[in-house]
């Protein structure tokens, strides 16, 4: 028995130390970890004992093949789901949309009708943040679009722009990266936090060869071989492919750009109604570059 | 800082940039911009017009597949079959004539031929016809039989192959082993009948 004093101080100790718990007492641990038989002396009758129902009954795991590389082991894996976080995606705006759009005046057809006009007609709406990189034109509504409109969407089927071009309108697919979609989708939330306009980057890998492409009018595609494809689309659609003269039909921004008359480092000011040009050579450079 | 006045609010400037201000230099602000990937110097030699007219290949030596389609007559009507409102009420169906004697865009050999194989497909008045109500939508019907026309004339102007000399001989060999082996037998079951008869 301890003495008087040794009780005290284990007492003392006791309003300090954790509750007792399974986890700080030394017990006998009844559920060993199961473990399958394997091989050598977990090998045999693998503890299904000799004979018996018991071990005649007591089946392998599901899948099992006899010590054959099962099945579900042979096929490789096929996921899904993969890089799914880093997918693109293009909500669609259909022909049958915009031409509504046009006729109700929630567009304006004498301009290049791009991500921002068909966000500001309040219809569309695109959240970048989900990676909705823009937005593609479906072709619900190809015989009936009869308005020759100057289009720039990121994304077109070949009879789409067949059913553009036969209008007589010109049509172009064009990247954003998403601080420039940040920027156009709501462009006066972009202004009010007073940062300069961004230089818009190029396409990523797998997307510059849609990009250069004329038959998908890309916007860094050769606009020769542009005026070319247009011609055999014509051809293919069984059209005769209308003059465009240049003017608001052909007028395009430059890979760089993301306003029309705004460059890249420009720091428009909503306050006081001014917009501010780059001055140093060095930042000058780099927006132009 | 050099700082640009605007007048007006940023909606104008962001949205009324017509082509006045980029074409002319006057309002320098307003200019195209052209960066270090613009076109110009991603494509030096090219002319930078992507709606210039480009000149249509010409049919002479032989058939390029352009075809004028002022020289077509198009006609549309509605579909047959299943549908509802919508085969009830749009004009789907393609209708594609021209007259194959006088197309200008057709070579003359295309023209006989087509006079001579496609004779079914060709009416009185000489009018080559091509039908589609292949799909829902009028525009790619008229593509599907445009289509199918530039089938039939590359069709017709093409040149069966020759034969080798090898091939020719090695055909001619088979045909009379066959030849001979048809007639042997052949006497073999006349002779097995007038075997089996009994003159009575």
């Amino acid at each position: 028995m301890a003495s008087r004093a040794g009780q005290e101080k284990a007492l003392r100790l006791l309003r300090h130390l954790p509750r007792v718990a399974l986890n700080n007492i030394d017990h006998p641990n009844p559920k060993p970890a199961s473990r399958r038989k394997r091989g050598a002396h977990g090998g045999d009758t693998h503890g299904a004992g000799d004979k018996g129902s018991k071990a005649r009954q007591h089946f392998a795991r599901a899948g099992f093949e006899g010590g054959q590389t099962p099945f579900y082991i042979r096929i490789p894996r096929e996921d899904p789901y993969k890089g799914h976080h880093l997918r693109r995606e293009y909500p669609p705006v259909s022909l049958h949309q915009l031409q509504l759009m046009v006729d109700t005046d929630r567009v304006d057809a004498g301009r290049q009708i791009d991500l921002t006009q068909i966000c500001n007609s309040g219809l569309f709406r695109l959240e970048p943040l989900r990676r909705q990189f823009g937005f593609q034109l479906t072709d619900e509504g190809m015989d009936e679009f009869v308005t020759p409109v100057n289009l720039e969407v990121q994304w077109a089927s070949e009879r789409v722009i067949a059913a553009v071009e036969r209008a007589g309108g010109t049509i172009t697919t064009a990247f954003y990266d998403m601080a420039s979609l940040q920027a156009m989708v709501d462009p006066e939330r972009f202004f009010k936090r007073g940062v300069p306009i961004p230089r818009r980057a190029l396409p990523p890998q797998d997307a510059v060869g849609y990009y250069t492409d004329p038959s998908t009018r890309g916007y860094l595609a050769d606009p020769e071989q542009v005026a070319r494809h247009r011609l055999t689309l014509a051809q293919k659609y069984g059209y005769e492919l209308p003059k465009v003269k240049e003017g608001p039909l052909t007028e395009r921004k430059d890979p760089r750009q993301i306003f029309f008359g705004l460059e890249p480092g420009w720091l428009v000011n909503l306050t006081d109604k001014q917009v501010w040009r780059v001055k140093d050579p060095v930042m000058s450079e780099y927006f132009r570059s | 800082m050099a700082a640009t006045m605007y007048a007006g609010c940023v909606r104008r400037l962001l949205f009324s940039c017509n082509s006045q201000c980029l074409n002319t230099g006057a309002s320098a602000h307003l200019s195209g911009f052209k960066s270090a990937y613009s076109l110009d110097k991603l494509y030096p030699g090219s002319n930078l017009s992507f709606t210039a007219s480009v000149p249509a290949p010409s049919n002479d030596k032989g058939f390029s597949g352009y075809i004028p389609i002022k020289e077509l007559e198009i006609s549309y009507s509605r579909s047959g079959g299943p549908g509802g409102q919508n085969v009830n009420k749009l004009n789907t169906k393609v209708d594609v004539r021209f007259h194959v004697a006088t197309a200008s865009w057709l070579p003359q050999e295309a023209k006989d031929g087509l006079l001579q194989k496609y004779r079914s497909r060709i009416s009185r008045d000489g009018y080559l016809l091509v039908r589609s109500e292949r799909t829902r939508s009028q525009h790619l019907n008229i593509a599907d039989a445009l289509d199918r026309i530039r089938y039939l004339v590359t069709d017709v102007l093409q040149k069966p192959k020759e034969a080798s000399p090898e091939s020719i001989e090695k055909h001619r060999r088979l045909h009379e082993r066959a030849t001979r082996e048809r007639l042997r037998e052949k006497r073999h079951r006349s002779a097995m009948k007038r075997q089996n008869t009994v003159d009575l």
